[in-house]
């Protein structure tokens, strides 16, 4: 796996608190990478230290295998929790002038940024003043300072909070759209079900510490430890002589969906899917047979939980 | 480099562009013009209420004598007793007080007055002129000398003293005409401009570090420059908003030096008699020497002001709030209030010990030397002066980034002078 940014052991105690303890992961190039976690975990530390905001009490962040320095720190695209824009200030200029401030010239900042706000649907906001917006609109416009200048490591803190699905939804196709342009992009969210849209790898942070770290399929299969959803049609007998030794029915109750029963199955890992497929088919008239995939809402509050 | 200059321009034209900038800069002279012209309009036309004092004379010299003036008249009540007018001209009776002469005028407690109300200096002194004068008269009377009245007006002189700085070729003509007045009225207008734009502008740099600490911009600031530019570019900024201020302030005298002054005086100056007058005619139209203040006036302030923002921002890096902020701008406030102290005993001797000193001391030097600078001061004091304020600047700027580094990032913490000690001495 090609690491753009790796956490080693990072510690960071404020009086009285422990808000990272001894955490370590690993962010690969190009993935869309989402930090998750109740409220206090200890989120928006982690990347306070990321973007060098909060020193480390130990450990150590690497950028591209190297020891993150102050100047690395310009190069990141960074949009903090508690959206930070000059209230006087229009919105054009302003943007303008953070972009510069990253390193872009006026006339290619104001290029860029004329198409972006076109995008966003916002290109009339232009000469309004910031105080003005209301938080969802200067939203979008911190998300277009943080992004305009095309950095290699994106990291936004709580992207989501204070927009309407419709802006969400928005923001989810972009942030996509800046991975598959090349970008790397960490968020923190407590939203599961922006994670499971968009993010490739997540790591779970509670109280403090990584209790879940790695990519979206790979931890919701492991979660999901090989349960499946039957449809069939057959008396019950034939249905667990079908089973047999191969697998376990784990739910009693039976439903049905027109005409069909409907149950789950457990199949232990040695056995093979296919086999089980064979016998229900021959037996049971089968309909289907699905992979039974918690969502990361449930994998969220089990992991919280410790029953994972 | 470019992100300074960068912050610079964002600090500079955010303020500049605001119509209350505008405002201010073209009120600004007319409002100085006020201040100075009100005490005099005040004089000359506040009647101030003639005050009535009950006299009662022992040595029935002084009663007959006393003059009536506008300020006030007097009434004789030289039977009474000094309890009984005090019991009857009391506060209800509308009568200023009582003045009391005993026997022999000259000997302690003598004279006495007894108001109802609290009386001025002005007017004290007034009547105790009459009296002496009074008595000095009837002293003189005692010599038996004819003509006594004629040979007093004849000897009754009046001086006006008309001052050069010596340019060493011993012709009036090509030295320049002085006056101390005209010196203590420059000297006050240049000392007080100072005061008021090192704190004007000195309060803004601490209300924007405070904002933007605030209102979260910081995160993003510091994420995209080091601390040290975010302070030094809010610094300068707000520098070239205060010398575009003194700029079009600077503009506007001298054009009306050059142009306005000499249309309006001219025809009057020659008439005048009043060597006070043409000096002061004399400097406000040498738009040479008000150029050559105006410079001196930008670089102390320029010097001063710098000194005093990095104090300024530094204090406002280590609070949250305009209210926390109180316990270290009421420290930074001190030297500014010491130096208008010593300023104004500057006019007394711009040349006394504690002038000097106070002048070359960085804290004190901008106020107290530019308020000197009228008074035609040694050049290398003022060089030297500037040398120190601009070190100590140099000095305090990087103190103060030491501390802004750490305190942009501390939020609800109540932060005091041991906590900026310790950020000072982090590495």
């Amino acid at each position: 796996m090609d690491t753009i940014l790796k956490i080693e052991n990072v510690s960071k105690s404020y009086t009285g608190h422990k808000a990272l303890d001894d955490l370590s992961l690993e962010v690969p190039r190009g993935a869309v990478y989402g930090l998750l976690g109740p409220n206090g975990a200890g989120k928006t530390t982690l990347i306070r230290v990321i973007t060098r905001i909060t020193m480390a009490d130990a450990g150590r962040v690497l950028l591209d295998g190297k020891p993150l320095k102050a100047e690395d720190v310009f190069h990141i695209g960074y949009m903090p929790e508690e959206r930070g824009l000059y209230k006087k200030m229009r919105v054009g200029e302003q943007a303008i002038f953070f972009a510069r401030l990253k390193g872009l010239s006026r006339s290619e900042a104001e290029r860029r940024l004329r198409t972006w706000f076109e995008r966003l649907n916002i290109a009339d906001w232009w000469e309004r003043k910031v105080e003005d917006l209301s938080k969802g609109m200067a939203q979008k416009v911190q998300f277009i300072a943080t992004v305009v200048h095309e950095p290699k490591l994106l990291i936004f803190d709580e992207p989501f909070s204070g927009f309407d699905p419709i802006n969400a939804n928005l923001l989810k196709e972009e942030i996509l759209g800046l991975r598959d342009r090349g970008a790397t992009v960490i968020f923190s969210t407590h939203n599961m079900a922006s994670v499971e849209e968009i993010c490739d790898h997540i790591t779970l942070i509670n109280k403090s510490r990584n209790i879940l770290s790695g990519s979206v399929e790979e931890i919701r299969r492991t979660a999901g430890g090989n349960n499946f959803e039957v449809l069939y049609n057959a008396s019950e007998e034939a249905f667990m002589s079908a089973l047999g030794n191969f697998a376990t029915r784990t739910t009693e109750s039976r439903g049905t969906v027109g005409g069909y029963t409907q149950t789950r199955i457990h199949i232990p890992n040695d056995e093979d899917v296919r086999g089980v497929i064979a016998a229900l088919n021959d037996h049971c008239n089968l309909r289907s047979l699905n992979e039974v995939i918690p969502s990361m809402n449930d994998i969220f509050i089990r992991a919280v939980n410790g029953t994972l | 480099m470019k992100n300074i200059y960068l912050i610079i321009s964002r600090e500079y034209l955010e303020r500049v562009r605001k119509k209350s900038f505008i405002i201010v800069t073209l009120l600004m002279p007319l409002f100085m013009i006020g201040m100075m012209i009100a005490p005099t309009l005040m004089m000359l036309y506040s009647t101030s209420d003639q005050k009535q004092v009950v006299v009662i004379d022992r040595s029935g010299l002084i009663a007959d004598n006393l003059c009536e003036t506008p300020e006030v008249t007097f009434i004789r009540e030289d039977r009474m007793s000094k309890s009984e007018a005090c019991n009857i001209y009391n506060e209800e009776s509308g009568i200023f007080g009582i003045l009391y002469i005993g026997e022999t005028i000259e000997d302690r407690d003598s004279v006495q007055l007894i108001t109802n109300s609290s009386s001025s200096m002005m007017f004290e002194q007034n009547i105790a002129a009459q009296i002496e004068s009074i008595v000095e008269h009837d002293k003189l009377k005692a010599y038996d000398i004819d003509n006594l009245e004629e040979i007093l007006a004849s000897i009754e002189t009046n001086i006006d003293l008309a001052t050069y700085v010596n340019d060493g070729s011993g012709e009036e003509e090509s030295m320049e005409s002085t006056s101390s007045g005209v010196n203590y009225i420059l000297g006050i207008v240049l000392g007080m401009m100072l005061y008021m734009i090192i704190i004007l502008y000195g309060q803004m740099v601490l209300t924007s570090v405070i904002e933007e600490k605030s209102s979260r911009v910081i995160d993003v600031m510091v994420t995209s420059c080091t601390p040290f530019q975010l302070m030094m570019g809010k610094i300068l900024g707000i520098a070239a908003v205060a010398l575009t201020q003194i700029g079009i302030w600077a503009l506007l005298v001298l054009s009306a030096s050059k142009f306005l002054v000499p249309a309006v005086f001219s025809a009057d100056v020659a008439a005048a008699n009043d060597m006070m007058l043409v000096a002061a005619l004399g400097t406000i139209t040498d738009t040479g020497y008000l150029a050559s203040l105006f410079a001196c006036l930008v670089l102390f302030i320029l010097g001063g002001f710098l000194l005093y923002a990095s104090l300024y921002a530094a204090a406002g890096s280590a609070v949250d709030s305009i209210q926390d902020s109180q316990q270290f701008n009421s420290i930074i406030m001190i030297p500014i209030i010491i130096s208008i102290i010593i300023m104004m005993s500057v006019f007394n001797d711009p040349n006394s010990s504690i002038a000097f000193w106070s002048s070359m001391i960085p804290f004190t030097s901008p106020i107290v030397m530019i308020a000197r600078v009228p008074f035609g001061i040694p050049v290398w004091e003022i060089i030297v002066s500037l040398i120190v304020l601009y070190l100590t600047f140099i000095a305090t700027t990087y103190l103060a980034s030491k501390i802004f580094r750490v305190g942009i990032f501390m939020h609800g913490k109540r932060n005091t002078w041991r906590d900026l000690w310790v950020w000072i001495r982090e590495k």
